[in-house]
């Protein structure tokens, strides 16, 4: 592995995101090339977390944009303030100014109220990190439109002429799938896929971000994790599931898992009914078992 | 080996994936050109991941990529210089490459050599062109995974259909001045905040009864298939299977991936594969459903190769009743794709005085063609239907 791979494997842990060789991998590429990052994988693999643990390690801001069906550009760009322009307006009329200074007024950045995607590139004290989050919710337009921001970075405000970046943003998409994004726009960007963590990885994820959970604990959630994602569920449960499923466990005081236990706090993992409802008593318990005697010979 | 060696072993590899319908567009081979500079050459794991990054692969195309990966960038060879067929070799190491039907009667090195470079600009759609003409019952299980996609996004047009309608809307839109003036009318005068309306999106309303008794076995999968991505398109969509009687769907299939699903209705489905009844358990669709799911604006799609083992006059009943109620009614039968098919089977002759248009689906071209039949409002139903004449 290069010293430089390394080297942010080895920043990304400290700033508490256990990255594998390929996560590494790509941030690095990312950051170096300068190119917006696209990151699939199921829900709760930690994709947003990259951005965030991203933001921490350059030391900069998180310009974080939420997506959603019907997002759209005022909501995601920039949108004057009516507003305060209406008041602007009435006080001018009182003071019986000159209408067409009133309109350079009120059509000046002091009125523009500066949506997330415009504050990541005006920002001023270097380069911020810009996160869209859940880029496969917002409808196809909008991946056109943010198409022509990545490429760019600029944008054009008819009442104020072109803006430019002052410094051209990390960007980091993030994607569950829920619809395929379109090839121009990954064209655009590099790509990862996270998986599910490994055994250990996920140990050691746990152990990092639950501080409070003994090391028997933290494995026996792992390899009883590990088990359930071998089965076929509707929703796998993801490492944010498995941290807060941790935490739970530490709330009640156990140290390790027994049946009882996880059939009360099986909500923490599966969060929908028909797998709820498909893992009976028996088998809980010997998926509680797996995870119990795997442990035994390493003992 | 030199830069310029790299990026015509590059090129190559790229040319390579594109022959396995794995996307990599010259824009990708640039990126991965820069990426490989900033890597560790000799760490043949990290030129792995590199390339996997910088050309976009995505997961279902990450097993062709790791086999072609090892095919072009050494296998066994750990440690110093990984990476070095050099150009004179590299022919031959993608040569095996015709194995897997690539270059049609690619002779000499060179020849593949130069296809690879030639195809640069075209992407991967050959595959994606002939598994669209594709018999369902002739398909192989990976042509059924690559099917699943194509199905997946043709079900998605269904529903970017906009009617005329405006409606109100709290985002982007045309300004409603009625609207507008009416809210400013609370703020004294002020038009503080404008209202907007747009164009409505319109989800066409679906109830599809489809046969998966052992007659249609060959065909269910697909069909299922598509169904179930058109109920992700249209989110009222219900769906009905039936064999010797009627189970609906609609309940289980809450979300997930169209597999488990699948697995899940077989299992749960009485006589899955079995005989088929289709009046009685048509009838049985009237009795129980008819009334709450099958309005002025619904459209009812049967599935069926109308074989049917039961009686035909309850057949025709259920069909009056279904066709009294709703929009329009259509009939997908899979053994229609055949030329020499007359609609002669027993179930089948009952049913169509009462069927708006009778459509073939044994392949993906025939639904794709079914799609603009679906959407709210529909078309005339002249030219799809072999039976006008």
């Amino acid at each position: 592995m290069s010293p430089e791979i390394r080297a942010m494997q080895e920043a990304m842990e400290r700033h508490g995101y256990i990255a594998e060789a390929p996560i590494a991998t790509a941030v690095f590429l990312a950051r170096e090339m300068r190119k917006p990052l696209l990151i699939e994988g199921d829900a709760g693999v930690g994709k947003t977390e990259v951005a965030k643990v991203l933001a921490r390690l350059l030391d900069t801001e998180l310009i974080r944009l939420q997506c959603y069906e019907g997002l759209d550009v005022s909501t995601a760009l920039y949108e004057w303030d009516y507003p305060r322009q209406m008041l602007r307006v009435r006080m001018a009329e009182q003071a019986g100014s000159d209408p067409s200074q009133i309109e350079e007024v009120i059509f000046s950045r002091a009125y523009l109220l500066e949506r997330p995607l415009l504050s990541a590139i005006t920002r001023r004290e270097g380069p911020p990190v810009l996160l869209v989050d859940e880029v496969d919710r917002a409808d196809d337009g909008f991946e056109a439109f943010l198409l022509e921001i990545l490429s760019d970075f600029q944008v054009t405000i008819p009442e104020l002429g072109t803006i430019r970046a002052e410094h051209v943003p990390y960007v980091v998409l993030t994607s569950n799938r829920s619809r395929e994004i379109g090839d121009a726009l990954r064209r655009r960007c590099l790509y990862l896929y996270i998986e599910h963590p490994s055994l250990e990885k996920e140990v050691r994820i746990i152990r990092s971000r639950v501080p409070g959970a003994s090391e028997r604990l933290a494995e026996q959630i792992g390899r009883f994790l590990q088990a359930l994602r071998r089965r076929k569920l509707l929703k796998s449960p993801g490492v944010s599931e498995t941290i807060d499923w941790a935490q739970a466990l530490l709330h009640l005081h156990r140290d390790q898992l027994d049946p009882e236990t996880v059939e009360q706090t099986l909500g923490c993992l599966l969060k929908d009914r028909h797998d709820l409802g498909d893992l009976t008593a028996a088998e809980l318990a010997s998926l509680v078992g797996e995870a119990q005697i795997a442990e035994a010979p390493a003992r | 080996m030199s830069s310029e060696d790299l990026i015509v072993h590059l090129a190559r590899f790229a040319g390579a994936l594109r022959e396995r319908g794995v996307p990599a567009s010259l824009s990708d081979e640039v990126d991965a050109a820069t990426a490989l500079t900033l890597v560790d050459l000799s760490d043949r794991e990290e030129v792995r991941q590199t390339l996997r990054i910088a050309l976009k692969i995505r997961k279902r195309d990450a097993e062709a990529f790791d086999l072609l990966f090892d095919i072009f960038w050494g296998t066994r060879r750990a440690g110093a210089a990984p990476i070095d067929p050099a150009a004179r070799r590299s022919p031959d190491r993608a040569r095996p490459l015709q194995r897997f039907g690539g270059a049609p009667g690619g002779g000499s090195p060179e020849t593949d050599a130069e296809s690879g470079g030639g195809d640069a600009d075209v992407p991967g759609y050959s595959p994606e062109a002939l598994l669209r003409r594709k018999p369902f019952e002739e398909c192989t299980e990976s042509d059924l995974a690559a099917m699943e996609r194509l199905l997946a996004r043709l079900a998605l047009r269904l529903a970017t259909r906009r009617s005329r309608r405006l409606v109100p809307t709290r985002a982007r839109g045309a300004v409603d001045p009625r609207r507008s003036f009416r809210r400013a009318l609370a703020t004294d005068g002020e038009f503080l905040r404008l209202a907007r309306r747009a164009r409505a999106v319109e989800e066409p309303r679906l109830v599809v009864l489809c046969d998966t008794s052992g007659s249609m076995d060959s065909h269910t999968r697909f069909l299922l298939c598509f169904l179930l991505s058109l109920k992700r398109a249209a989110r009222s969509t219900e769906i009905f299977v039936f064999n010797t009687a009627l189970t609906r769907l609609t309940p289980w299939l809450s979300h997930g991936r169209i597999a488990s699903t699948l697995e899940r209705v077989a299992a749960g489905v009485p006589d899955w594969s079995g005989g088929t009844r289709i009046g009685e358990s048509l009838a049985q669709f009237v009795d129980s459903h008819l009334d709450e799911m099958v309005g002025a604006k619904t459209v009812v799609l049967i599935v069926s190769d109308g074989l049917d083992r039961g009686d035909t006059a309850v057949l025709s009943r259920a069909m009056r009743a279904i066709r009294s109620r709703a929009k329009r009614v259509i009939w997908l039968n899979p053994l229609l794709g055949d030329p020499r098919y007359e609609p002669t089977a027993r179930g089948m002759e009952a049913a169509l005085p009462f069927v708006d248009l009778l459509a073939p689906a044994h392949n993906l071209e025939s639904l794709e063609r079914l799609i603009p039949q679906l959407r709210f409002g529909g078309g005339p139903c002249g030219p799809m239907n072999p039976l006008a004449a």
